[in-house]
């Protein structure tokens, strides 16, 4: 077994593990998408049917590592994401059934309340700008400990490694280069505070209002120390090629955890319950609400945000994400091209 | 400032979205637990917090602006202003005890308790007036 296949199944394993563990990540009362007595999810009926999705997304998975093994010797640039897709489109179809299922059967109707703050300004999720001081100051004291130490920089560093950890680019002593992961890492920053306060200003109190911040806040740290790790390898530090994919599992798990037990939390009685109707959840995934003005809404289960399919503006926010994320690609491959 | 008060619907109820925004304000206002100067959200953020749409808040803020609670302007919000009570005509008088006979009646058919619905009525009726 090859460093590049352990590389390439670790992330699958990681996924599959992430989309067993989804359907708790839910507010209480909440099964599948669907709304359920509060005591069905350890029914053995309820027991029954989250055995049968996470057999289900086992299976899924090891489809993926089969798939990844074939594009691995045919094609190897699909390797990772082929199989991805496979695991992530066959775990939701399964999800789909389930919602369908617990629906139909188990499903019950709540009142559709809603609540409004009346304060002026709305109360917002804590930002808490002192948060992010530490990683912009821990990018800035690099990129001055690299100018100190200019001269000990060697011509010539690796900028890429492999799956191996073998170094497989390289680039010479310029200052593009050299501050280029502190730049990287303050743009990503940025990125991720500019969000973190978009996020702070959404209408609804929700507890997913205020975890989202928090997740953005707390994710920042280990991305900085990424780019920092990243900056100081030409200067000789050495890190083993598992320690920053470590450290960014590690950090990931524990948040998810973390944000389970917020949602999972029995919820505060003056909490501001999103709409309530299951009739809003398409295929237990989509939220398709035309009386609600909002673009975005807390997903019913798991972790963030998702769009209001029956709101135009939506679609305008999909395509800017999509632009945001073929970005660095399109970018990466007109530098290679040059 | 209005801080820490919150409004509550039921889009389940037989009553309009509108009038229960409506409603749920004028308990506040009457009741002194939003003051003149107090200032109301704008009617987009209060739609975005309730999920209904812009108009359904417009139009309970018209209704109590008509009434002379509100101040609106224009792309804010709505801010609370002093009112002077009217003298409720002969009309509406005998409208207010038709409604609160019918509440009564539906109250009693479905099984309130009349010691307790007595209790109840005195009870709000104590503190929207203090």
């Amino acid at each position: 077994m090859n460093a590049e296949f352990v590389m390439l199944i670790l992330p699958l394993i990681f996924v599959a593990a992430i989309l067993q563990f989804m359907p708790l990540v839910t507010r209480q009362g909440i099964f599948f998408s669907a709304t359920v007595d509060p005591e069905f999810p350890r029914s053995s009926d309820g027991r029954r049917l989250l055995r049968a999705y996470r057999w289900q997304v086992a299976v899924w998975a090891i489809l993926a590592i089969g798939l990844a093994i074939v594009f691995l010797r045919l094609r190897p640039a699909l390797g990772i994401l082929a199989p991805t897709l496979l695991v992530v489109a066959g775990s939701s179809f399964s999800y789909w059934l389930k919602f369908r299922e617990v629906h139909k059967r188990y499903g019950q109707r709540r009142p559709e309340i809603r609540q409004a703050e009346l304060s002026v300004p709305a109360t917002g999720a804590r930002f808490n700008a002192w948060l992010w001081l530490p990683p912009f100051a821990a990018l800035a004291l690099t990129a001055v400990y690299l100018q100190l130490h200019w001269s000990q920089l060697p011509e010539r560093f690796p900028v890429h490694w492999g799956a191996d950890g073998q170094p497989n680019r390289w680039s010479s002593r310029e200052p593009l280069t050299v501050f280029a992961p502190i730049l990287i890492g303050a743009a990503m920053n940025l990125v991720m505070l500019v969000l973190a306060w978009l996020f702070s200003r959404l209408p609804r109190n929700t507890i997913m209002r205020r975890i989202t911040v928090r997740l953005l806040e707390v994710l920042l740290y280990p991305l900085t120390l990424t780019f920092v790790i990243v900056a100081l390898m030409p200067l000789g530090l050495v890190v083993p090629v598992w320690v920053i994919p470590a450290i960014m599992l590690i950090c990931v798990a524990g948040l998810i955890l973390w944000s389970y037990r917020q949602i999972a939390a029995p919820a505060l009685a003056d909490a501001a319950p999103d709409p309530q109707s299951d009739s809003y959840w398409k295929a237990g995934m989509f939220y398709y609400n035309p009386n609600d003005p909002a673009i975005f809404v807390a997903k019913r289960v798991g972790i963030g945000y998702t769009v209001n399919f029956a709101n135009k503006m939506c679609w305008l926010v999909l395509a800017g994400i999509l632009l945001l994320g073929l970005l660095p690609a399109a970018l990466g491959i007109l530098a290679a091209k040059k | 400032m209005s801080n820490g008060l919150t409004l509550r619907i039921d889009l389940d109820s037989a009553s309009p979205a509108y009038r229960q925004i409506a409603d749920g304000l004028r308990i506040l206002l009457v009741s002194g637990k939003l003051t003149p100067g107090s200032e109301l959200p704008s009617v987009r953020r209060m739609a975005l917090d309730l999920g209904v749409h812009f108009n359904t808040v417009a139009e309970a803020y018209r209704t109590l602006a008509q009434e002379g609670w509100l101040d609106l302007h224009h792309g804010r919000g709505a801010k609370v202003v002093s009112r002077d009570v009217p003298a409720a005509s002969a009309e509406q008088l005998e409208e207010f005890d038709h409604r609160l006979q019918t509440l009564i009646a539906e109250m009693l058919a479905k099984g309130a308790p009349a010691a307790k619905l007595r209790t109840t009525m005195r009870r709000a009726a104590e503190e929207l007036e203090s």
